[in-house]
């Protein structure tokens, strides 16, 4: 049966047209709005200017009295502030920190309290913790692994963001137990291999375990061997890129991995057989950005 | 007529729920560590701030209420979007024996302007909760390149500058897989999971090449199998691990550390055949 076009139905339709055109029309202005971004605040130079200024001067940690707080959390801020070319020096600076069980007691804090606020910042203090190779460090680590793991929170991408803030929290705990290479800390190591919830964690700790263990390589494979899970074998033969190493050295292990593993090989892409391939555009020209 | 009301006042009230309700607003009250000592490192440069918006296709009408007229705040959106461009743009060291890739193919995955490795982006702001960025092609203009408020609010791990440029590289890069006209799964642009080695709900897998298979420039480039292609969570480890360990010396030490336990969480948990490449030493320092 036809439809009868009445009076009344064209003035619906008329009226529902007006609607969406409004709508459309708004969403056209506004995406089409090509006003400059400006700033309230004063802008600064370019970079090189401000980088030539920066004071690269690493901050001494107090070793008693009330100053040590103030002076680690001024360490804090200068070593993530610092570049990668000041890491040897902040290293050797943290040697010296082993024996100051006042300052290494603020680190703990500081990470304990960052790390539900600004997961970068308790990151990075866990590194510094780790690097500092000290006793009471390591009991500071030790205490952030039994952090309960949540297990509800948000789902993204069907994960728990929260189980993966802390499971990468807690693998930067893992390094610098591992980089301690005592029993104990070890002990903590491969149990984490054996039974943390979290495969960021145990991935983590078998590299660890392994990498600082690479003096007696077949005593270490063994050891994580007799932990590992079934079905995580692979990680002990990761392919790992090493700060500094050459392009050969990387592709010989590469090609290695693959030989022993060809079922880390990916799948074949897949051409889309469902949509047309969305017309060619005459390629944009990358503009040049100010110079640095 | 009290029918065209009718029709009309329903068509508002859906119209208003739909931009109002269920999304979260980022917080606009602070910004990470790692936003703030990258910040440090040029003081807010307007300089880059005017070029930036256009190379990446930012229009004032979506960022207005992110710092678009407050673009020196790095508490804002817009700021820390910008931030993680300046990132891009001149943070990587582009060693050929080490890097997996460099600046030209980083610059040409995030930036808008249409080339080998996509049609022309637009980047865009959400507040949904969703996920952490989204690409969504349109039928007419550039397809939409979303980041959301997990690389944007501070108590989110991914809220830092080498995340939320990772997260250009992922979007980005399924803006090539369409071009090129592949399909990666069917699960938001991937094998739908946990599957293999994969734990997320959005799985890829990991095509291994070695250092210097692909030219700076030419990553966009494939052979039609698995010996020469990328996945989008591929792109993303390895633009994380150049960060980490490939960038300029005055890259702060936050934004690597940052970059690299990104890259090694998602090189264990988004890959259904098993680990991709472990980024770096495991020494804590």
């Amino acid at each position: 049966m036809q439809p009868r076009i009445t009076t009344k139905r064209l003035a619906l339709f008329a009226a529902f047209l007006a609607v969406a055109g409004i709508f459309i029309g708004a969403g056209i202005t506004v995406r089409s709005q090509k006003e400059d971004p400006s700033s309230q605040a004063p802008t600064g130079p370019a970079p090189s200017r401000v980088l030539a200024t920066k004071d690269r001067k690493i901050p001494v940690i107090a070793t008693g009295g009330t100053d040590v707080k103030a002076t680690v959390l001024r360490f804090i801020d200068f070593a993530g502030n610092a570049g990668g070319d000041q890491k040897e020096e902040i290293r050797r600076s943290l040697e010296g920190l082993r024996q100051n069980s006042a300052a290494i007691e603020v680190m703990c804090e500081e990470a304990f309290s960052a790390q539900r606020s600004d997961h970068s910042r308790a990151l990075l203090i866990l590194s510094l913790l780790g690097e500092a190779r000290s006793a009471d460090g390591a009991k500071c680590l030790a205490r952030f692994m039994k952090l309960p793991f949540p297990k509800t929170g948000t789902t993204v991408d069907g994960e728990i963001v929260e189980q993966t803030a802390l499971g990468t929290l807690q693998a930067k705990a893992i390094d610098g137990l591992a980089y301690l290479r005592g029993k104990e800390t070890n002990a903590i190591v491969l149990d984490a291999i054996k039974s943390h919830p979290s495969i960021i964690v145990r991935a983590e700790a078998i590299e660890a375990y392994l990498w600082n263990n690479r003096d007696n390589e077949a005593d270490a494979r063994r050891a994580v061997s007799g932990v590992v899970r079934r079905g995580e074998e692979i990680y002990l033969d990761r392919v790992r890129r090493d700060t500094g190493e050459s392009a050969q050295s990387f592709n010989q292990k590469l090609e290695a991995f693959l030989r022993k593993h060809p079922e880390a090989v990916g799948a074949k892409p897949e051409p889309d057989k469902d949509t047309q391939r969305p017309k060619d555009e005459r390629p944009g020209r990358l503009p040049a950005p100010p110079k640095f | 007529m009290k029918r065209i009301h009718l029709i009309l006042a329903s068509a508002f009230l859906l119209l208003a729920v739909q931009s109002v309700s269920v999304y979260a607003v980022c917080n606009q009250s602070s910004a990470s560590t790692a936003d703030t000592n990258l910040w440090n490192t040029h003081g807010c440069w307007q300089a880059f701030f005017l070029w930036s918006y256009k190379a990446y296709d930012q229009r004032s009408g979506d960022w207005n209420s992110r710092g678009w007229n407050d673009a020196c705040n790095v508490n804002l959106e817009f700021p820390k979007h910008w931030n993680a461009a300046y990132l891009v743009t001149y943070g990587l060291l582009d060693n050929n024996s080490q890097s997996f890739h460099g600046t030209a193919d980083y610059r040409a995955t995030g930036e808008a302007a249409g080339s080998n490795f996509h049609s022309s982006l637009y980047h865009l702001a959400s507040d949904d909760s969703c996920c952490f960025g989204s690409f969504t092609p349109t039928v007419f203009g550039p397809n939409e390149l979303r980041t959301m408020c997990l690389l944007y609010s501070t108590s989110s791990a991914n809220a830092n500058p080498a995340s939320r440029a990772g997260d250009f590289m992922h979007e980005g890069w399924h803006g090539w897989l369409r071009k090129g006209n592949w399909n990666n799964g069917s699960c938001g642009g991937h094998r739908c999971g946990p599957t293999g080695s994969c734990t997320a709900s959005g799985c890829d897998y990991f095509y291994f090449h070695g250092i210097g298979a692909y030219a700076f420039g030419a990553l966009w480039q494939t052979d039609g199998t698995a010996n020469r292609f990328h996945s989008p969570n591929q792109v993303q480890v390895e633009f994380l691990c150049d960060v980490a360990d490939q960038s300029k010396g005055w890259v702060p030490n936050s934004v690597r550390l940052a970059g690299k336990a990104d890259a090694d969480q998602r090189a264990v948990a988004r890959f259904i055949n098993g680990p991709g490449y472990k980024c770096g030493d495991p020494r804590p320092w």
